[in-house]
């Protein structure tokens, strides 16, 4: 089993781009009782990501309760990094 | 890049506020990092101004000059770390992360932090006691190097930008860290190890320039809380089983090693380095999350306040409260501290947005 962070960024790699909500959807099943599943911390986690150059904003709306809601995905450059550090798969 | 020219005003404005709520984020994790550092750096002086430790120093045990200054000084850098490790432990088994932290250290990001950690931890804090030994306080300011290597590391390693206002800002924080350390340098009487102890102090701003710019990127990878468990377990145990016993062979033998260790251990100041190691693993903590969140240059010279905070806590716990002589700030220290803000706001603020927010106006 891959670290909740890694498991976030991995997905990344296999979606053509994701919200932080796709995120907690696609991982919940495992990761649902990891005390560090919650959506600030990783938000926060993904907005490292993207600060670092391994993600990449694509577009942003509004959800239904009004909150900004931004969409990622890993370029080329993002993928082949994640991959090299990350061999594992989710 | 975002195509934003079909987005509502409104919708643009909201999103702008999260960027700048998590860029304030960053600018405040990097502070409380250098403020932590202060703090963690008195509290490890008082503990080796007290007790036992000041026994020693006074002659008790006949410990030799050679024990005086690498034994113990690398004793207390171990202590520190290693209690720094359990508080990071700990805090890692509360937040339900420990089995992340075991799957972490395994991985190549975790060598990564493993690696950085071996060269700012036991190498450079090695040179850096090697280098203050032979050549005097000179070492001290050749410190300030470091956010300026962790900067141009970045650049060249993780492509971070690397603008004319934020290298402006690295040299007014270079030269506000040079103001503190250079008067003590003056008066340091330089010994025929003078090369020697240059070069240490060269080798010891590298480590820490390369571990802040290094594990600063790896916490993008891996979660802050398990990258400084990582770093403090990888110093702790180093120093600890590797660096205090060479040097107690390099003192007189085991005897020597285990006489200091189990005195430190025992004597009631220890309770100062289990402060210091829990302050230092938050200080540690949030210098590689500020390092992730706002770029290694920004996330360094926020950091680096600590060159002017350390001697301020040392002033304020080691000698107002400790009543140890020797720790009054002299006045320059002050001019540097508000050289170093201004090097700080110089890094963060881009002339361009200013430029931006005017046209904006008009």
């Amino acid at each position: 089993m891959l670290p909740l962070n890694y498991a976030m960024l991995k997905y990344y790699t296999h979606v053509d781009e994701a919200s932080v909500d796709d995120v907690i959807s696609a991982l919940k099943d495992k990761y649902g009782n990891f005390k560090a599943f919650s959506k600030d911390k990783m938000t926060e986690a993904v907005m490292t990501a993207e600060k670092n150059g391994l993600l990449e904003e694509t577009r942003y709306e509004y959800d239904k309760n009004h909150k900004v809601r931004i969409y990622y995905h890993a370029n080329d450059d993002g993928t082949r990094i994640i991959n090299s550090y990350i061999k594992q798969d989710i | 890049m975002v195509n934003t020219t079909t987005y509502a005003p409104e919708l643009i404005r909201d999103k702008a506020a999260g960027d700048n709520a998590f860029y304030k984020r960053g600018i405040i994790t990097g502070l409380f990092s250098g403020i932590f550092y202060g703090l963690y750096s008195s509290f490890c002086t008082l503990g080796m101004n007290s007790g036992i430790w000041a026994k020693w120093s006074a002659g008790a045990a006949g410990l030799s000059a050679f024990a005086l200054v690498y034994l113990i000084g690398a004793l207390g850098n171990g202590l520190n770390d290693s209690f720094s490790a359990l508080w990071a432990l700990a805090n890692t088994i509360k937040n339900g992360k420990i089995k992340d932290f075991g799957r972490c250290v395994a991985s190549k990001p975790g060598r990564l932090i493993i690696i950085g950690a071996i060269l700012g931890g036991p190498v450079a804090n090695t040179a850096f006691i090697i280098g203050m030994a032979a050549a005097g306080s000179i070492v001290a300011p050749l410190s300030a190097l470091c956010p300026a290597i962790g900067a141009i590391l970045s650049r060249i390693l993780y492509n971070q930008k690397l603008e004319r206002h934020t290298i402006s800002g690295i040299l007014i924080c270079l030269a506000a860290s040079l103001i503190i350390g250079i008067p003590g340098a003056l008066t340091a009487d330089p010994s025929s190890h003078f090369g020697l102890g240059l070069a240490c102090g060269i080798v010891a701003a590298l480590g820490w320039g390369i571990e802040g710019c290094v594990c600063g990127w790896g916490t993008s990878l891996v979660d802050s809380e398990i990258s400084i468990t990582i770093r403090q377990c990888t110093c702790g145990i180093l120093e600890m089983l590797v660096i205090v016993p060479v040097f107690a062979i390099m003192s007189g033998g085991h005897g020597v090693g285990r006489l200091v260790v189990t005195g430190a251990l025992t004597d009631p100041s220890v309770i100062f380095f289990i402060i210091s190691g829990g302050i230092a693993f938050l200080s540690f903590m949030w210098w590689y999350k500020g390092n992730a969140m706002c770029g290694t240059a920004l996330g360094m010279a926020l950091n680096g306040t600590y060159s002017f905070l350390s001697p301020v806590f040392c002033w304020l716990i080691v000698g107002v409260i400790g009543g140890v002589a020797g720790y009054s700030l002299p006045f320059y220290d002050w001019i540097a501290a508000a050289i170093m803000a201004l090097g700080i706001f110089v890094i963060a603020s881009d002339p361009k947005s200013w430029s931006k927010k005017n046209k904006e106006a008009i």
